[in-house]
């Protein structure tokens, strides 16, 4: 695949993407294109179509139609359609889920070492062998795992179990989860869901930290306006699957067909 | 010719057996979240009820199948009422290995009370047969094969038109929200195991004729008709109706023409390789889990 | 939700732990040689032994990855007849047998997993159910090889073509594979695998989003219970020395699989105390107590109610117990001191 399909200095790109369950068309000829290092929100009213066009992205669900240009770690362009769910996160690209999905009976640090699951390189035989190269790449993964812990401020209790923790911790450790594989680009399925305004203020910073320290583009869909309109540099709005704007905060703030979208048609008139 | 007819009648009679029981695994599987490993055991364990009261009590063989039914009606509700409304917080693994104990208890209870000694059961109707097309088929296997479409007939009719048909079919699609609307899901799952258990106890007199009452009785018709679900799908009630035909046509072919060791053997490695290819059955289709 | 510390701490020296398990095991020849254990009682611990590679090896597929196998008593006796035809009957050595008697039920096992597995987990409890009915009807039916109904019989192994053991020497070597298979388990369940093995069975989607290839994982995790359950009907031909289809129908595989949950699920330990409760202390204890023990079937009932009540109301398994006891036991002593 040619280089030409995405942009020089653009990560992502969606192709006239469709999708339908049964008829319905959840996601219907959507196209947007997100650049390195952006901070992109995908928004729209309940039912729109934000989580489904997600589940295509990373490949849950197989789209009808449509392209997903992406930029790999080491800069080859490829068209995820073409990757099983379990490799896209090879490719740099990694998500957190809108109802967290996090596994109760480990701790949060082996929670957050499922996010390396692809950076061992030690075979099975070696992993039962307990093998020296086996054993300094398990030590190597679990202090980097306490430093992603450390930077996002809940290394204190990396070796609790993830379940009976508060939800803005376990979102944290979803975070963290995700940064393990040095990504590219960062999916956030409602990050802001179940937090209070407190924690909804601080994880607009951590998101902001995240992107300047990992150097990663972030793409979230929220439904939590003042989060969306605070952290993001660009924002796409949706309805019924299908495209309605793409602009900065403010132009979106002021289109027509967004407020009509969310407002209901007649009250937008006015 | 009339060979195949032949076994085409006494497929259609196996097909009753496994339907029913099929049947009542997948009215488990779709009130309950559960697949159903104990159905044959509870079969098993009524039908040496039956056994009982026909030798022992000395009751006519009718009144005793009914005797059988109520206490497969009482032992659905045991089950339910004891163990399977407290799980609602176990994992659908671990509902799976509740069914597996119960296996355990049925088989570790039933010498206990009814001796270790193999019985017998009678067939209803014990002599006569009709003859069709060159093939002859006996009064009894007109009477199963009647028997199991009629009480098929019964509970689609029953599934798809009334009241409590509804309320099975919502809790079967969406417990919780069956629940929030009003359905009583409680009484809904355990009036399911109630009908399990007597679908159960059914295809057990059915199958008993053919064989000796002992605790292996129903391991073939339990085997059988998890594959019969299997092979319709798990997503449709008439899906494992036709998979239980189907298994019982196939499964006395191919033990009459290819060999009469290892045809069942054989289907069972066919309907391996089957879901190979259709893996949610014939029926059934893939649901898209949410995430 | 409270965490629930193992009775034996784990994390500490855990290798050390298992060792020193396995040279407690090792002492009771020593004690019946000394007159202070019965004859029988080196049987009884064997087959604990024997029933425990297998049931580690399940509760990697039932605990950690959630998946159920019926299958466990069909691979281990398509193991032991393979090990007792190949010494007896072909004349082969030991390690041989070995390596056909492993090898054999895990090609059967990866085929029926690649079928099954590719959708969902209940397929394999299905599919491992029919694959155990055709090992057992196959089992009556090969008598050139498996000797039909009357049974089969071995020797106990010569390791190496010269080194011939006897009824002890057995004993030593399956403690020895125990201890060994504690060990690999371990490392196994500590690591990435078992990461992977406990991702999918919390959340598939976070499992694949983080990269873990489910079918590969469920492969992997079905291929290494049914290698176990092979090892363990291999142990079990060469030290029980006799076999005969009805000891592996569906009864065995419930046997083994009440005795994961009974003891703990993802719990080594707890995995040999649930087989030690399953098919040890009915032989130990049950058969005395007077009018149920002599009932057949009794112990069955007891592990089948075991098992909805664990299931139920101690989901942890009975490896937890002591620990429990010593909490309560600490909270009624803080009560009554003040």
């Amino acid at each position: 695949m040619s280089n030409l399909d995405l942009q020089e200095g653009s990560v992502l790109r969606l192709e006239e993407l469709s999708i339908s369950f049964g008829g319905l068309k959840a996601v219907d000829n959507l196209s947007f294109e997100i650049k390195e290092k952006e901070i992109f929100g995908l928004i729209g009213p309940n039912g729109a179509g934000k989580t489904t066009a997600f589940n295509c992205i990373t490949q849950f669900y197989r789209p009808n139609h449509g392209k997903i240009y992406f930029r790999d770690k080491h800069g080859k362009v490829t068209n995820l359609i073409d990757h099983p769910v379990h490799e896209i996160i090879k490719l740099g690209l990694v998500r957190t889920f809108q109802n967290v999905e996090l596994i109760r009976e480990l701790s949060i640090l082996d929670n957050v070492l499922i996010g390396a699951h692809i950076d061992f390189k030690s075979s099975l035989l070696a992993q039962a062998l307990k093998t020296k190269k086996a054993k300094d790449e398990e030590t190597a993964l679990r202090n980097e795992a306490i430093e992603v812990l450390t930077f996002l401020g809940i290394a204190d209790r990396m070796l609790l179990p993830a379940g009976g923790q508060p939800y803005g911790i376990l979102k944290k450790v979803e975070l963290a989860r995700t940064l393990m594989c040095h990504p590219k680009l960062i999916i956030l399925d409602e990050p802001a869901a179940g937090l209070n305004d407190i924690e909804t203020v601080n994880l607009a910073k951590v998101i902001r930290t995240i992107r300047d320290k990992y150097g990663c583009a972030v793409l979230l869909v929220e439904h939590d306006m003042r989060l969306v309109m605070d952290v993001c540099d660009k924002i796409c709005a949706i309805n019924f699957g299908k495209f309605l704007a793409v602009g900065s905060p403010k132009e979106i703030q002021r289109n027509k067909d967004v407020q009509a979208a969310y407002l209901g048609e007649t009250e937008a008139d006015q | 010719m009339s060979t195949f007819v032949q076994l085409v009648l006494r497929s259609l009679e196996t097909g009753s057996i496994y339907s029913l029981a099929a049947l009542g695994i997948i009215i488990i599987y779709r009130t309950s979240n559960i697949t159903h490993f104990a159905q044959g055991a509870m079969g098993m364990f009524n039908t040496f009820v039956v056994t009982f009261l026909f030798t022992t009590a000395g009751m006519p063989l009718w009144l005793a199948i009914i005797g059988g039914m109520v206490s497969a009606l009482i032992t659905g509700f045991t089950v339910d009422f004891v163990i399977i409304r407290h799980t609602k917080k176990v994992s659908p693994v671990a509902k799976q290995i509740i069914t597996l104990g119960l296996i355990m208890i049925f088989v570790g209870v039933t010498p206990f009370l009814f001796g270790v000694d193999p019985l017998n059961l009678p067939q209803l109707i014990p002599t006569g047969s009709l003859p069709v097309a060159g093939a002859s088929i006996s009064f009894n296997g007109i009477l199963n094969i009647g028997f199991g479409l009629s009480v098929m007939a019964v509970l689609f009719y029953v599934l798809q038109r009334t009241k409590w048909g509804l309320a099975i079919r919502t809790t079967a699609s969406n417990e919780f929200t069956a629940r929030l609307m009003g359905v009583p899901t409680k009484t809904v799952t355990m009036v399911a195991w109630a009908v399990a258990a007597v679908l159960g106890v059914l295809a057990g007199v059915m199958t008993a004729p053919f064989t000796s009452v002992t605790l292996n009785l129903m391991d073939g018709v339990q085997l059988n008709a998890l594959i019969a679900c299997v092979l319709g799908g798990f997503q449709t009630f008439y899906g494992p109706v036709l998979g239980a035909y189907i298994i019982g046509i196939a499964k006395n072919l191919l033990v009459y023409y290819v060999s009469s060791v290892w045809g069942e053997q054989l289907l069972y490695l066919g309907i391996l390789i089957f879901i190979v290819f259709r893996p949610y059955g014939l029926i059934g289709k893939k649901i898209v889990k949410k995430v | 939700m409270k965490i629930k510390k193992p009775a034996f701490n784990l994390k500490k020296n855990a290798h050390l732990n298992y060792v020193l398990f396995g040279a407690v095991l090792c002492l009771v020849p020593l004690l019946i040689e000394l007159g202070l254990l019965r004859n029988s009682y080196l049987t009884l611990v064997g087959s604990v032994i024997i029933y425990s590679v297998a049931a580690i090896g399940l509760n990697l597929l039932l605990g950690w990855s959630g998946l159920i196998s019926l299958g466990t008593a069909g691979f281990m006796g398509l193991a032991a007849y393979i090990s007792a035809y190949v010494t007896v009957n072909l004349k082969l050595p030991f390690e041989v047998a070995v390596l056909l008697a492993l090898s054999i039920p895990l090609a059967v096992g990866i085929l029926v997993g690649l079928v099954s597995l590719k959708i969902e987990g209940l397929y394999l409890a299905i599919a491992t159910l029919s694959v155990s009915e055709i090992l057992r009807k196959s089992f009556e039916e090969f008598g050139d090889i498996t000797n039909g109904f009357s049974g089969k019989t071995a020797g106990y192994p010569k390791l190496l073509g010269f080194f011939q053991l006897d009824k002890y020497g057995t004993y030593l070597l399956l403690v020895v594979v125990l201890v060994g298979v504690m060990i690999l388990i371990h490392n196994m369940i500590n690591g990435q695998m078992g990461r992977a093995l406990n991702a999918m069975r919390g959340s598939e989607a976070a499992a694949q989003a983080m990269g873990v290839h489910l079918l590969k994982y469920r492969l992997v995790a079905f291929a290494l219970a049914t290698s176990l359950a092979a090892l363990s009907g291999i142990l079990y031909i060469h030290f029980i020395k006799y076999t005969y289809p009805p000891t592996w129908t569906l009864g065995m595989s419930l046997n083994i699989l009440s005795a994961i949950i009974i003891g703990g699920v993802r719990n080594i330990y707890g995995t040999i105390l649930g087989v030690f409760v399953v098919f040890a202390v009915p032989d130990l204890f049950l058969k005395q107590i007077p009018y149920f023990g002599a009932m057949p079937g009794f112990a069955y009932i007891i592990n089948g109610i075991l098992i909805i009540v664990v299931i139920m109301y101690y989901p942890y398994g009975l490896i937890y117990l002591g620990n429990d006891m010593k909490k309560l036991w600490g909270k009624v002593k803080a009560k009554v001191k003040p």
